[in-house]
């Protein structure tokens, strides 16, 4: 029991560990569909986290959230946001407010901030997720960094898509997942999200002949 | 009485639901929109009537699964009073909404009209019948918000937005300061039921129950339209259609009075400081007075009416405010005769407004605008139309035999008894009151013969007018009822001040139908029959038998005189419409005696010719009076916000990108303190 309950905890910290990893993927890449994928990925890896959550703990309830992500964040998302792309033709991130190096560098530093805060919590906790509950939390940093640091439309929409992410992974390291109830809210909003930010991608295209989010700055008179 | 209200519920959710399943048919959605909203209101009346003369209030309740809220209902005589009066001003709007919103057939979707029609009516009923704080909350901001969408009927009119945005804005800042009075009667009482409002656990501290006196007289006064929070009505209540305006200015601004009576008598008990009646007073006199002066100046018709609903809102708070001045020393008989005199006047009122709002909406229905100066001579052409606004305009005006002078009457009674009370101050400032009253009354007459003879008599001003036509029967009905009703509310005090009575007796702890009405009820004598009384079928009858009296001696002896038949005034000439006396001609000398008030200005440009300076070419005229509140306290405050605002505009980038790193620095600034 102790042994196995030890392995569980490594594996779920290694999947988790793995979705950390995709974040800085998405940091470091600068063409738009291959940061899709990355987020596909990504998707995965957390499907594979609540699945193995689910496995462990015994809460069925799980295995839905599971299989909703599955369907939503590595299938249909990524799908729309191909499209997306594929329609506007942008390829590629060209400008960035801040550097990929730079960026990445950052993006170490939110990690160990993660720790840190967290650091006076997790002892606290006895669930076999625990661990995870800072790399979440640091996923939801570099998450809400990427829309910082990209100027396209898209790119922020990826980056709002992995804060959901390390949200759903904090969620189920904390306490084993949300009522089933919220978690529904929860992906209808952000399939709701997802389109009204298609939406908008394309009217900025229209409006500015690019989906390039500066242009903005001029609406403010 | 459970039926009843199962009845009105399910016709006005029928009214809402139905027409929205005819997408493509507005002529069915009409009907059937209105028709169920008239048998939701027919039901109504018989619930109010029933309400009113059963010995015990009727309850009902459903609970929620949020906390604090029950859907509880209440049905007491005075909550039972303005279900009446909803009801049946909401059943002549029904029928005359049938002809009326014809108008809008491809302009505006009629199920939306006639959904948000019923779903009005059923706040309205909902919120004097409301037995729990929170529900009311509800229901009186779905009140709001629903008026708020049928003001914007004509949304695409600039305008028509303006005076929604205005509305909503004043109506949530009232509302604003009716949640905090209700949230200090749930600190003390712990629940938000109407009961726990009633009997707190402790009693309330003094000043305490000064704040909510003060915060019930903003909230609902907003809603009221008292001056200075008036200033919404003159822009809402004419963008909306007609049939609306008169359920606004007839019927939702009551139900602040009614919410007022509520919080005061019920909720804290009918005991207070003389000075808060007399607030209510001084309130009551400045709002008569402004409220009719600034509707003798409009030219729009369906403004000045608005106008007058603030005027008439001032008169009701005379009543009430004198009844609560009596009720602090303990005249109680005296106080109950305040209230219900008010009370009395708040029927009224919804009766003679909606007739007149609706008589505006035919004009309006019949010649495209609602400017007085277009219209003119439209008593021949609308008959039937101008004889019912001009019942209005007796009543409104305060001319016997009709209602709006018996209740005018019983306020001036309940004033002048005020050498009863024992200071001196109150002793002079009631009959001050009076005379506010007085000069109220006079100017409302100025203001009606106004209103009356320049839109109906004389010559056509316009082609709108000169090619104007009687309105649908449907709406001639509907106004005919009303002109009907407020015949009888005069001619028969002896059957409505028994009704007003129940309503006032648990307030005032004393039933005075009996000091009332004497000589059978033929005659109305407060107190006693010395100090003056007053009988409206006695009058009438009088009123008829001389003016037969007249005829017959023309007939007599009209014969022995030559006939002649020829113009009237026309001394020779032939009449042109330009000879005629217009809106703004007619109250020049009104607005020279009181031009410290209007503050006026006046451009007159005269364009010469060149031969002759003796001669003018063309000539034109402007006038303007100073919107003194919108001047002085709106616009400051509205500029202290906007430069608030331009001060905050710094951090305001518009780049996104800017604002996303506000907040990301803002969470990690957080996170590290929390650490």
């Amino acid at each position: 029991m102790q042994i196995s309950s030890h392995i569980g905890s490594q594996l779920v910290d290694l999947c988790s560990a793995l979705l950390l990893l995709t974040c800085f993927a998405i940091v470091a890449q600068r063409r738009l569909s291959a940061c899709v994928d990355l987020f596909a990925l990504q998707s995965a890896f957390l499907v594979l986290t609540a699945a193995l959550v689910a496995f462990l703990t015994g809460n069925h309830h799980i295995y839905i959230a599971a299989g909703l992500t599955c369907l939503i964040k590595v299938i249909i998302i990524p799908r729309v946001l191909k499209k997306v792309i594929e329609r506007l033709n942008v390829k590629r991130e060209l400008v960035m407010n801040v550097n990929v190096p730079a960026g990445l560098l950052i993006c170490g530093g939110l990690v160990m901030l993660a720790f840190f805060i967290t650091q006076p919590i997790l002892p606290l906790g006895f669930l076999l997720t625990r661990d995870s509950l800072a790399i979440a939390f640091a996923i939801v940093l570099i998450g809400f960094f990427t829309m910082i640091a990209r100027q396209k439309a898209v790119s922020q929409l990826v980056g709002f898509l992995v804060m959901e992410n390390g949200l759903f992974l904090g969620a189920t390291a904390a306490t084993y997942g949300m009522p089933l109830i919220v978690e529904l809210g929860v992906f209808f909003d952000v399939l709701i999200a997802v389109l009204i930010a298609g939406i908008y991608t394309n009217r900025l295209q229209d409006a500015f002949d690019s989906v390039d989010t500066s242009h903005l700055t001029g609406l403010k008179e | 009485m459970q039926n009843l209200f199962l009845l009105l519920f399910a016709g006005y959710i029928g009214g809402l639901l139905l027409p929205l399943c005819f997408p493509t048919k507005p002529a069915v959605q009409n009907i059937l929109a209105h028709g169920s909203a008239g048998l939701a209101s027919g039901a109504g009346i018989l619930l109010g009537v029933t309400g009113l003369f059963a010995p015990e209030p009727w309850t009902a309740s459903v609970q929620s699964t949020i906390p604090f809220l029950s859907f509880a209902v209440r049905l007491d005589s005075l909550a039972s009073l303005f279900v009446l009066t909803i009801s049946l001003v909401g059943l002549v709007a029904s029928i005359y909404a049938i002809g009326y919103v014809t108008e809008f057939y491809g302009r505006a979707s009629i199920a939306a009209l006639g959904a948000l029609f019923n779903g009005f009516l059923l706040s309205m009923t909902l919120v004097v019948i409301a037995d729990n704080g929170f529900f009311f909350l509800i229901v009186w901001e779905l009140m709001s918000l629903l008026s708020y969408f049928l003001v914007v009927t004509e949304y695409e009119k600039a305008e028509v937005r303006y005076a929604g945005f205005f509305y909503l804005v004043m109506t949530h800042v009232g509302t604003a300061f009716i949640i905090l009075a209700f949230l200090i009667f749930f600190q003390a009482g712990g629940s938000f039921s109407f009961e726990a409002f009633r009997h707190p656990e402790q009693p309330l501290p003094e000043g305490i129950r000064t704040l909510v006196f003060l915060m019930a007289l903003i909230g609902f006064g907003t809603k009221a339209g008292i001056v200075p929070l008036h200033v919404w009505l003159p822009y809402a209540h004419p963008s909306a259609p007609s049939h609306i305006s008169a359920l606004m200015s007839g019927v939702m601004i009551k139900t602040a009075i009614y919410a007022l009576v509520r919080v005061y008598f019920d909720f804290l008990g009918g005991q207070f400081p003389w000075w808060w009646g007399f607030i209510v007073l001084v309130i009551g006199a400045v709002s008569a007075l402004l409220g009719v002066m600034y509707a003798l100046m409009e030219h729009d018709l369906k403004s000045l009416l608005a106008y007058h609903s603030v005027e008439n809102i001032g008169i009701i708070l005379l009543g009430i405010g004198a009844g609560m001045i009596f009720q602090t020393y303990g005249l109680t008989e005296f106080a109950a005769l305040g209230l219900l005199a008010g009370l009395y006047h708040t029927i009224n009122h919804a009766m003679f407004k909606a007739l007149l709002f609706l008589g505006a909406g035919s004009l309006l229905y019949a010649t495209h605008t609602r400017n007085m100066e277009e219209y003119g001579g439209l008593l021949r052409r609308m008959p039937w139309t101008g004889a019912f606004f001009l019942i209005g305009a007796v009543s409104i005006s305060a001319l016997p035999p009709t209602n709006g002078f018996v209740s005018e009457w019983l306020i001036f009674q309940s004033l002048f008894l005020s050498f009863h009370l024992p200071t001196v101050l109150l002793k002079f400032m009631l009959p001050l009151a009076a005379a506010a009253l007085a000069l109220t009354s006079v100017l409302a007459l100025a203001c009606f013969a106004k209103a009356f003879g320049i839109s109906f008599l004389a010559l056509p001003r316009s082609s709108h007018a000169r090619l104007a036509e009687e309105v649908p029967i449907t709406m001639r009905i509907a106004m005919g009822l009303l002109a009907v009703v407020c015949v009888l509310l005069g001619l028969a005090p002896m059957v409505v001040v028994p009704m007003l009575d129940r309503v006032v007796t648990p307030f005032a702890g004393q039933s005075i139908e009996g000091k009332v009405l004497a000589l059978d009820g033929w005659a109305l004598a407060p107190v006693n029959m010395e100090f003056s009384s007053l009988s409206t079928p006695v009058l009438a009858l009088l009123l008829v038998a001389l003016s037969m009296l007249g005829l017959g001696l023309v007939a007599a002896f009209g014969g022995l005189v030559k006939q002649r038949y020829y113009k009237t005034w026309g001394c020779g000439i032939n009449l042109t419409p330009r000879m005629e006396y217009t809106a703004t001609g007619f109250v020049q000398p009104i607005k020279r005696v009181f031009g410290a008030i209007y503050q006026p200005t006046v451009k007159l440009e005269t364009e010469l010719l060149e031969e002759s300076r003796y001669f003018a070419k063309r000539r034109h005229f402007e006038f303007h009076i100073e919107p003194v509140f919108q001047k002085y306290l709106y616009d400051p405050v509205v500029a202290c916000f906007i430069g608030m605002a331009e001060r905050l505009r710094v951090i305001q980038g518009g780049s996104l990108h800017l604002y996303l790193a506000y907040i990301f620095v803002t969470l990690i600034v957080l996170l590290l303190f929390a650490v």
